[in-house]
């Protein structure tokens, strides 16, 4: 088709409407693209040895153990988008973990108020951290670091021992044993997400993530950002904990410890840059999905026991690899 | 006929078929090989390398090289990784699962429901809480408190002494602690002078014990869940000799200074826990499926030694490296599990039957 020479200019200036949302998501869209093939994969490989797809038992206790992992993932999204890294997840995990088992009892009135003081509790030790970054103008690895090991420390003074107890109704309320109905929470955690992402709070957390400077010089209140940024992560990891405590029907102050490197490495997966503001939880939450997969796929495989963890690490890295390169190519296109 | 099995075929090809799932179960029923699986948490020290050598070579040994199909995996102390594999274990349908756990608690849920599947659940070591497995352990309140006694008696109840504890938050730490300051209530002339953790681990247990030990009075008594051997090294680095009575783990370094090492020889008990708590687990499973034991939990005596009767060759092994765990196998006459040193080593397979005595049902 002959170009109409008056249309041209203005085909350059803007890119299709598709290629510009293909753009502007392609890290999430790639942490899809990753989870649909990892689930192709493992459900191939089920259907292969055990002669039937995968059921309500493997999808439910897949998205029953991930629940926690997608949780700390979102809310160590929010901390990313501004520049931070936050590796205090695990401590906060273990503490709300150690407070759900020991308080979590009586009556459903009692149950909630307990959840929601949780809740806070996990919303106070992000504050901490916030502060200490914020109006420390302290660097936020060091900073969580520190407190990671203040909150194990509590988490323990709290419950010494493995143990404590979370009601049956609780467990199954929030993971029911038979159906995936957690997936219902995540549907609501994401629909969170993408009121925050249009707010005002929203866009300052991408602003400063993306150059602290100018957002600054354009009024963004950058250490407020910050604070409420940590707070509204330490509340999500409390949930996480929460979820913990109720999938294990008890508690254990230690449990958390891992979910430090695999928020990190779930935010990583959902195509959240670590260089800030770039990134979305949805993303994050196909990342921690994916990485359940992966133990998933290596179950399936009869992998040797001794080289399991040698083999997540590749998969890690050839995932990272691949879409940094899809990334470069898509953006390459402007 | 034909087109029974065609249509078989073509349901379990659609993989919607429960029916088609569980037809090849039952068809091998009698006759079949039980399925077992191991599911370890952590795979990163000595004695968890072990004990999975000791679960390999029991594989290749009778009876259970014709009588079991096993599997093993390594969760690297991830409770929702243990979790997600024992769920796969579930879709496996296996007919058991051991269990070393990453966790007491954290694994309650998913193995609740293995139980309510059907398949039966054997925890050792470091064991759940959930009443739907079944337990075998050694009694770690007995643990702590038999290595005090031992000191109590050696240091004629009086003197300094130190604690060595475990990885904290673990219930087994907790309760040898415990085990040890019930016997220190009973004698108040002896004086806990510092406790620090060794994380049950010989490099750690030395370094703190190098940077304690310039602040400590002299010491009349070592007591150490685990790292012994590095503790004992720390003090002679420190010229702390000779080296107080010492009651410690079953490191192999430990008893090569119960014989005589690096120039110091040292009162000593040597209490292990053993690897071979997987053998037990697996022979309980395979007898509770076979139906000729029934289903409880299970406690055996600790392995131990000490000064005066640990044997070069057969409780210590001078020609292996220190932080080897020489109680893999058990001795003397009514030994729970005799096994040769090869299978803790290599995971091969030792010479004739393996038995495995449990205690009277």
């Amino acid at each position: 088709m002959p170009a109409d020479p008056t249309s041209r200019p203005a085909a350059h200036r803007r890119r299709p409407r598709a290629a510009h949302i293909l753009g502007q998501n392609s890290g999430l869209i790639l942490a899809a693209a990753i989870l649909l093939l990892s689930i192709i994969v493992f459900a191939g490989m089920f259907a292969v040895q055990q002669g039937r797809l995968p059921g309500d038992f493997e999808i439910t206790s897949t998205v029953n153990n991930t629940m926690p992992l997608a949780l700390a993932a979102i809310g160590q999204t929010i901390v990313v988008l501004t520049r931070g890294i936050d590796l205090s997840v695990g401590g906060v995990i273990d503490l709300t973990n150690a407070l759900a088992a020991i308080f979590l009892a009586g009556s459903i009135l009692h149950m909630i108020v307990v959840s929601l003081l949780i809740v806070l509790a996990g919303a106070a030790a992000g504050l901490i951290n916030g502060l200490l970054v914020g109006l420390g103008r302290l660097q936020p690895i060091v900073v969580t670091l520190a407190t990671l090991s203040i909150f194990q420390g509590l988490a323990i003074r709290v419950l010494p021992q493995p143990g404590g107890a979370v009601p049956a109704g609780y467990t199954s309320f929030l993971v029911n044993t038979n159906r995936p109905t957690a997936l219902v929470f995540l549907a609501l955690a994401a629909l969170g997400w993408m009121g925050l992402r249009r707010s005002r709070l929203g866009v300052n957390l991408f602003a400063i993530g993306n150059d602290p400077q100018a957002a600054i010089a354009l009024g963004v209140k950058a250490v407020r950002t910050r604070i409420v940024a940590y707070t509204i992560a330490g509340a999500l990891y409390a949930v996480a904990g929460i979820f913990l405590a109720a999938n294990a029907t008890a508690g254990d102050a230690t449990t958390g410890d891992g979910y430090t490197l695999t928020s990190i490495v779930a935010v990583v997966l959902g195509g959240v840059s670590l260089f800030g503001g770039r990134g979305s939880a949805v993303g994050a939450i196909c990342g921690a999905f994916i990485t359940t997969m992966i133990v998933n796929i290596l179950f399936f495989a009869h992998i040797d026991p001794l080289y399991q963890s040698f083999y997540e690490g590749l998969f890690l890295v050839i995932a990272v690899v691949f879409g940094g390169l899809i990334g470069r190519l898509v953006r390459s296109g402007r | 006929m034909t087109g029974a099995i065609a249509r078989r075929t073509l349901l379990a090809a659609s993989g919607t078929g429960l029916l088609a799932a569980a037809l090849p179960h039952q068809a091998g029923a009698a006759d079949r090989k039980l399925k077992i699986a191991l599911s370890n948490s952590y795979i990163g020290n000595k004695w968890r390398i072990e004990m999975e050598n000791l679960f390999k070579a029991a594989l290749q040994m009778e009876p259970y090289k014709s009588q079991v199909e096993g599997t093993w995996f390594n969760s690297g102390n991830n409770v929702s990784q243990e979790s997600q594999q024992i769920s796969g274990l579930i879709g496996e349908r296996v007919d058991a699962i051991l269990v070393d756990a990453a966790s007491p608690t954290g694994l309650n849920g998913i193995l609740q429901q293995a139980n309510a599947r059907g398949i039966l659940v054997v925890s050792y070591d470091n064991v759940v809480t959930t009443p739907a497995a079944i337990k075998v352990n050694t009694d770690q309140f007995a643990f702590g408190k038999k290595l005090a006694e031992f000191l109590v008696q050696k240091m004629h109840g009086k003197g300094n002494v130190i604690m060595v504890t475990g990885v904290p938050g673990t219930f087994v730490d907790q309760q040898r602690n415990a085990g040890a300051d019930a016997v220190w209530k009973q004698h108040p002339d002896i004086k806990v002078v510092n406790r620090y953790t060794g994380m049950w681990d010989s490099s750690t247990a030395e370094r703190n014990t190098a940077s304690i030990l310039p602040s400590l009075p002299k010491i009349d008594g070592i007591w150490c869940q685990g790292g012994t051997d590095g503790v004992l090294k720390a003090f002679i680095a420190a010229k702390r000799t000779p080296l107080p009575p010492t009651a410690g783990e079953a490191e192999n370094g430990f008893r090569k200074f119960m014989t005589g090492y690096m120039g110091e020889k040292v009162d000593g008990l040597s209490i292990g826990q053993p690897p071979y708590l997987v053998l037990v687990a697996l022979e309980l499973a395979r007898r509770i499926l076979q139906k000729s034991y029934p289903r409880k939990d299970i406690t055996i005596p600790f392995p131990f030694v000490t000064t005066g009767t640990v044997k070069t060759g057969e409780t210590v092994f001078p020609h292996l490296p220190d932080s080897f765990f020489a109680d893999f196998t058990d001795s003397g006459p009514d030994a729970t599990v005799k096994i040769c040193v090869d299978a803790a080593l290599k995971g091969t397979p030792c010479p004739g039957h393996l038995h495995v005595r449990l205690p009277k049902a």
